[in-house]
């Protein structure tokens, strides 16, 4: 581990993930210029004195066993394994934890989100899509929670394809815990991503900011069902302000899980997607003009 | 003669232990003492009987006197005791005669003034002493009707101790009789009340033809309710057998004031979201009651707004569910009520009622909305073979002009349904599609290839369980019977299966 390396994974272990003030430092100074900054009380703000707190007293071999003993594994984007669609993020990840298999975020893949509570009618064409990309040579990405995230990582495992779930919380933490086995048959088969340390609990603003990681690993993101507040429409307008496509799934008017993608295709912000077949299209004459 | 002797009955469920009921009138102080294990409504008969024969121009006999209940093993209850213990007295002191009460089942409660009152469990009391070769019986005229339903039994029947006495000494005076029982078949509800709500109604002929446990799904005022309270009307009307039953459960629990006694319509029992689980199952200290999945043996039980009933209640329902039997166990031994019923569950979609529609109005986060469905049991859901979401009614359905399907016409197709079923399932015994065994679903009742196929493409993608196949073929013979084919197709699978996802659709 070079020393570069070896300070992002320091300063990864003791900055908030998402902060746009470190992420613009590293981006321009490097993070090991970074870290003897913030180590040097070169910055004289409550943050700088807040990540010097965080800061693990053994420094990067410590973190790096921790990270190990979980089954994972650090990647930084000088990495070869670095998914390189990250670094479209204005606050790329300084670095990101992955359980599983590495090489598996740098396919091709489509974000499948949408709701905690789905219709049997979300659950089915969420698990559907899923098949039907992972069919078609897609992987998938998607949230750990219940509901559509896990309907459509069971889609891509049935269908014998990579699943990628991006997680809020360590890679060691199963939230929810109904869903242990299921993670456990995505790291074994795809991989397990979080941009946190392994132990670190789940917190609401953590969901928001790993949803960027959702758009921004994908291609395209495809919601399903999703009520009128939901973080599944965040991750969808992450992905717009990537000028990534979003697609929505209609749904019933008087169905409250799919008021949200109504919504979206209503606003212009999504396209509306009737089969996988169509998604495919749309996606791949997207990709043309790009 | 200081000795008199009568029967009456004790009951222990629903099944009726003879009791002899003997005075003796001996010299002494004057005391009374009454034997044979009577609780506390029992112990103060001695108050209630000495004021009513006093009161009726009887002589107290100021001496000592046992009163003694046999089998003096058996706990006694209750107030029904009262006629037979002052009738015993009147014999142990000689102004009465042993044989004007010999081979009489004797039941009834006296009130000070001497008036005869009603009691519970009558007809099952009644039908235990026929049982018993008992020929007449003098009951309260509260309980006319029922004794009326035993037209083997000669009964006597008067409103006060005086009018009694003066018919068992000389005969002279007459028993009250039953009116004319109006053996009722009409209920008062219809499903043509119900505006629109084509997929309730549809679920609800479904669970009526072939004994489909239901769970309704919507918002408050959409008509969940008024949907399970006129399942009764669609359910083929209870044999005299059926009716017989029903009427002795509910005479037992004391509730057949709201139930004409020869009701030929399936009984309907809603109990509240705050009951016990004795009030639900059955219990009681003393005397065991039956709980409202007994008294809604052959017919309905409805539980509005499930999901706030206390942990445990609905999950007591499991026994009768699978054995349609509920055995109670208490020191006197274990007591079985019969508990064959239809389940209708109620839900709301979330705490708040409003996550329907667009949902813009509900207030709930997504995980109690989650929690919330969640609160029905695995086990309890697996029972559970429909679940359908009740969408408020429509504009256009609430100023039609044209009147639901009527009951009758419904109650007919499920009449066919059921007739076709019960001849398919003859000599196997069983008669409903929801109670063909698991094994025969593979064997003789097997939906035909192109359905089986869909099922099995379904189990490989691991949406459905085994379990919820057998559910969802059980569910398709009943579709195909109301359809008259005769055997379910890849359209009733498909349409079972959607019936028991349950969803927007």
């Amino acid at each position: 581990m070079n020393a570069e390396k070896s300070s992002r994974l320091e300063l990864f272990a003791a900055i908030e993930c998402g902060d746009t003030f470190w992420g613009s430092e590293i981006a321009l100074l490097g993070a090991q210029e970074t870290l003897i900054r913030i180590k040097d009380g070169f910055y004289r703000s409550s943050k700088a004195e807040k990540a010097l707190s965080h800061l693990h007293p053994d420094g990067a071999p410590a973190l790096l066993e921790k990270i190990t003993d979980a089954g994972g594994e650090f990647i930084v984007p000088t990495d070869e394994a670095w998914p390189a669609q990250l670094n479209d993020l204005a606050t790329p990840p300084i670095g990101l934890v992955v359980k599983g298999k590495v090489e598996s975020l740098r396919s091709r893949s489509i974000a499948i989100v949408g709701t905690r509570n789905p219709t049997p009618y979300g659950a089915r064409i969420a698990s559907d899509f899923a098949a039907g990309f992972v069919d078609r040579e897609w992987s998938v990405v998607s949230g750990g929670a219940y509901g559509i995230d896990t309907h459509a990582h069971k889609g891509a495992l049935i269908a014998e394809g990579l699943t990628i779930a991006v997680i809020a919380s360590g890679i060691d933490i199963n939230y929810p815990a109904g869903n242990d086995r299921l993670f456990a048959e995505i790291a074994e088969l795809g991989a397990i991503v979080s941009e946190v340390m392994p132990g670190t609990p789940a917190f609401p603003s953590r969901f928001l900011t790993r949803n960027r990681i959702i758009a921004a690993l994908s291609v395209s993101t495809l919601v399903v069902e999703a009520a009128f507040r939901s973080g599944s429409l965040r991750t969808a307008r992450d992905a717009a302000e990537l000028m990534r496509p979003v697609m929505a799934i209609p749904g019933p008017i008087n169905s409250p899980t799919s008021e949200g993608t109504h919504r979206l295709i209503g606003e212009r912000a999504a396209e509306i997607v009737t089969s996988v077949h169509d998604a495919v299209e749309l996606i791949s004459s997207l990709e043309l003009l790009v | 003669m200081s000795l008199g002797r009568s029967t009456s009955m004790g009951l222990v469920g629903l099944s009726g232990n003879a009791v002899t009921v003997e005075v003796d009138i001996s010299d002494g102080l004057p005391h009374y003492n009454l034997l044979g294990l009577p609780d506390a409504a029992l112990t103060e008969s001695r108050d209630r009987v000495r004021a009513a024969l006093t009161n009726s121009g009887e002589v107290w006999p100021n001496r000592k006197v046992t009163v003694s209940l046999s089998p003096a093993w058996l706990p006694k209850s209750g107030s029904s005791f009262d006629l037979s213990i002052a009738l015993s007295i009147l014999v142990a002191s000689g102004s009465l005669s042993q044989e004007s009460i010999d081979s009489t089942l004797i039941l009834g409660e006296l009130a000070l003034d001497g008036s005869i009152r009603g009691v519970n469990g009558v007809l099952p009391a009644l039908i235990a002493g026929h049982r018993e070769q008992i020929t007449r019986a003098i009951i309260p005229v509260a309980n006319i009707d029922e004794g009326a339903l035993l037209e083997s039994m000669k009964i006597v029947a008067f409103d006060h101790l005086s009018e009694l006495l003066i018919f068992l000494r000389t005969g002279v005076g007459t028993s009250a009789t039953a009116d004319q029982i109006e053996v009722d078949n009409q209920s008062l509800l219809d499903f043509e009340d119900v505006a629109g709500q084509t997929r309730a109604r549809f679920g609800a002929e479904v669970a009526a033809a072939g004994g489909h446990h239901l769970l309704l799904i919507g918002p408050p005022g959409a008509g969940k309710t008024m949907i399970a309270s006129r399942i009764p009307t669609i359910l083929p009307p209870l044999t005299t057998e059926e009716s017989l039953e029903v009427t002795a459960l509910h005479s037992v629990a004391g509730t057949l004031s709201q139930r004409s006694p020869m009701s030929r319509i399936a009984p309907i029992v809603a109990p509240h979201h705050s009951a016990t689980r004795v009030a639900m199952v059955g219990g009681g200290a003393h005397v065991i009651r039956p709980g409202a999945c007994s008294l809604a043996h052959h017919g309905v039980l409805f539980i509005d707004e499930a999901p706030e009933c206390a942990t445990g209640i609905l999950d007591s329902l499991r026994q009768p569910l699978e054995s349609g039997t509920i055995t109670i166990a208490r020191s006197i031994g274990n007591i079985t009520f019969p508990s064959q019923f239809l389940l209708v569950l109620a839900a709301n979609p979330c705490p708040c009622g409003k996550f329907a529609g667009r949902g813009l109005a509900c207030s709930c986060s997504s995980v109690q909305v989650r929690r919330y469905l969640g609160k029905l049991s695995g086990p309890l859901m697996d029972r559970i073979d429909m679940r359908i979401t009740v969408e408020p009614v429509g504009r256009a359905d609430i100023s039609s002009q044209t009147l639901g399907e009527p009951s009758a016409v419904i109650a007919a197709r499920v009449l066919a349904a059921r007739a076709i079923a019960a001849q398919r399932f003859a000599g196997r015994g069983f008669t409903l599609n929801s109670q063909i065994p698991a094994r025969d679903l593979r064997t003789d009742f097997k939906p035909d290839r192109q359905a089986m196929a869909f099922l099995h493409d379904e189990l490989d993608r691991e949406r459905l369980t085994a379990r919820g196949l057998h559910k969802v073929i059980r569910l398709g013979w009943t579709l195909a019977d109301l359809a008259g084919r005769n055997q379910p197709t890849l359209e009733d699978v498909t349409h079972a299966y959607a019936l028991r996802e349950g969803g927007i659709s």
